[in-house]
């Protein structure tokens, strides 16, 4: 089996529900409701290989989650063709999700009240998970993921990061081959997300694990994905390489700087440097803004050249966010 | 076998949790006999005055009422899903239960099951046994085995009508309140039917079989040859609806949309 997602004309539709106005409206929502038939998911198609990390991306509300969904066989699709590990995940949903690892994380996938290891014990016998698979994959899991400390805590009293970790460790216990992430940093501090980002790429080398994971975080992308599908209003307006997508739309990169004495534009402007760069003040927090286009070598010479003129009090390099991307692509236009 | 297997894994795991906090369990334990006992002093009152109530005897109505806890413990304890609407589909819990490889329904009675209800088997034999007694009723050697598939058999058709109605919230998300509702007409069906009107007793026989959790069964017991075929029919009812009950949970799922945000 080479495709571990094929989609096809895949569309998820919900009604929406919309109430009329004044008392007369009120009665006759009684009888009749008004409602609206709007595409959550909009006659998509793509395919997944065996073994690709894929992020899935857009703004909030695009249908990244519907799709995730019914590729999980939550949701059954309004029309379309879905195989998954060669199956179709809502009919033969039981099998089916042997074969998969679900994360939520916005939702916990384990058991709010008992003990981690309780949930692990009772996730192992849900999937029939053999005593030495368990001790030798697990193992190394709950050590990579430096969850040994927090297995006899309830999940109610483990903070986002804690908890995060051991519903990536949950979704794992029976090894599956396919691995569906819907927001899995979201809200973490960066010292977790690198963790996790370390552990998601050990695990796909290690099995050839395949991952389908949506983030507001183009650094997850960045660390982890070469493959990106960009979705808006339930349609697919990007999927290719991550590099592509940023080069032909991530805007230049901002490098901000705040200096200890007074720096004159004019001064920063005859910095000697190989590459064109923008300089300009923003008045309100003092700080002087760099905008630099290509490669990120010029990030760095830049930098040494101020820091080897001037003396610097802060400076920051602002990362272009994946709402800015999608901004950008609608204001000039997918070609 | 593995759905066996899953039952004793998930009880265990529950009553690990549970005795962890035993004061919570007894307190729940005097509130069902408390609830049982102002139930049985509501019988010996109306019956303080007159001794017949359409052909049944006092020690015959505190019978029913007996066999009656027997099916309703076993459903409290495995099927009290009265929060399924709130808990699963508008707070999205079902999303979870839908990601493990174990039927939906059976995911969710393991998660929920009260196994401090089953006390009430105990109440309901003590007071089957007092009532059969003071009504010297024979005792055939098969009538135990009878008594165990009559009174599993009016569970099933409990715990059917109430699955039937935690589908509804598939379908729509609308806060209903049905559920407690149908436990109030669920009371009715420890009283003989015959002393309702044709209407009502049509609907507790066919709609929501209530009758066949207290009366029909128990009639059997107590001899009255007239009510036999619907006895006899408990076990078959049962099934039939909770069958039935399935099938309109496994359609229910298949609707499922999800907590919107
Ligand atoms: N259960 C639901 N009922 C009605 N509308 C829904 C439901 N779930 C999602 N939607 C709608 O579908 C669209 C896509 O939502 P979602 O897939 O959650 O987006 P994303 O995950 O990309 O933020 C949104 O407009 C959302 O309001
Ligand atoms: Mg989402």
């Amino acid at each position: 089996m080479n495709n571990a997602i094929e989609v096809s004309q895949l569309r998820k539709e919900f009604k929406s529900y919309s109430s009329r106005t004044g008392l007369k409206g009120a009665f006759r929502d009684l009888l009749t409701r008004n409602y609206k038939i709007v595409p959550a998911v909009n006659d998509i198609n793509f395919t997944v290989k065996q073994g690709e990390m894929v992020a899935y991306i857009g703004e909030n509300g695009a249908g990244k989650s519907t799709t995730i969904k019914m590729l999980t066989g939550i949701l059954e699709p309004t029309s379309g063709k879905l195989r998954v590990n060669g199956m179709n995940p809502h009919r033969e949903r039981e099998k089916f999700t042997r074969t998969i690892g679900v994360v939520f994380g916005q939702r916990s996938q384990l058991w709010w009240d008992i003990a981690v290891q309780e949930s692990f014990r009772l996730l192992k016998k849900v999937y029939k998970v053999s005593d030495e698979q368990y001790n030798e994959h697990m193992g190394h899991v709950i050590k990579t993921l430096d969850i040994g400390p927090l297995l006899d805590k309830p999940v109610r009293k483990l903070s986002l990061g804690q908890r995060m970790r051991c519903e990536l460790a949950a979704a794992l216990i029976h090894n599956p081959p396919l691995l569906f992430l819907d927001e899995p940093t979201i809200g973490l501090d960066v010292l977790v997300k690198l963790k996790i980002r370390e552990f998601l790429k050990e695990i796909n080398e290690k099995y050839n694990t395949t991952i389908l994971l949506t983030t507001h975080d183009l650094g997850d992308i960045e660390a982890l994905c070469n493959r990106v599908v960009m979705l808006d209003e339930g349609k697919i307006v990007y999927d290719g390489e991550l590099d592509a997508l940023k080069n032909n739309w991530a805007e230049e990169k901002e490098i901000h700087f705040q200096f200890m004495n007074h720096v004159n534009l004019s001064e920063l402007n005859s910095l000697p440097l190989q590459f064109s760069t923008d300089w300009e003040y923003d008045e309100k927090n003092q700080t002087y803004i760099a905008n630099i286009k290509g490669e990120d070598e010029n990030i760095s010479q830049l930098i040494s050249a101020v820091v080897s003129h001037f003396k610097i009090k802060d400076v920051k390099i602002h990362e272009t966010s994946i709402e800015e991307i999608v901004r950008n692509i609608y204001e000039k236009g997918m070609n | 076998m593995f759905y066996v297997t899953m039952f004793f894994q998930y009880m265990s795991q529950y009553m690990k949790t549970r005795l962890e906090y035993r004061a919570d369990l007894v307190v729940e334990m005097i509130s069902d006999l408390l609830n049982q006992t102002v139930n049985l002093v509501f019988i010996l009152v109306v019956f303080g005055h007159t001794q017949f109530l359409s052909g049944w005897s006092r020690d015959e109505i505190i019978f029913i009422y007996g066999f009656f806890l027997i099916p309703f413990a076993l459903f409290s304890s495995f099927f009290n899903i009265w929060d399924f609407n709130e808990r699963y589909i508008v707070k999205g819990e079902m999303d979870r239960i839908l990601t493990r490889p174990i039927h939906s329904l059976f995911q969710v009675i393991l998660e929920r099951m009260e196994l401090e209800s089953l006390f009430g088997v105990v109440t309901g034999l003590v007071i089957v046994m007092y009532a059969g007694t003071s009504l010297n009723l024979s005792i055939n050697w098969y009538d135990p085995f009878l008594f165990i598939l009559f009174a599993i058999g009016g569970a099933l058709a409990y715990a059917a009508i109430f699955i039937a109605i935690a589908s509804i919230g598939f379908w729509s998300d609308a806060k209903t309140s049905i559920m407690p509702m149908m436990y109030n007409i669920g009371n009715y069906g420890r009283y003989p039917v015959d002393i309702y009107n044709k209407v009502i007793r049509f609907l507790l026989t066919w709609v929501l079989p209530f009758a066949f959790v207290g009366v029909y069964p128990a009639a059997y017991f107590l001899g009255k040859k007239e009510w036999y075929a619907f006895s006899f029919a408990t076990p078959l009812i049962g099934i039939i609806f909770f069958m039935l009950a399935i099938l309109i949970w496994n359609k229910g799922v298949r609707k499922y949309r999800g907590a919107g945000n």
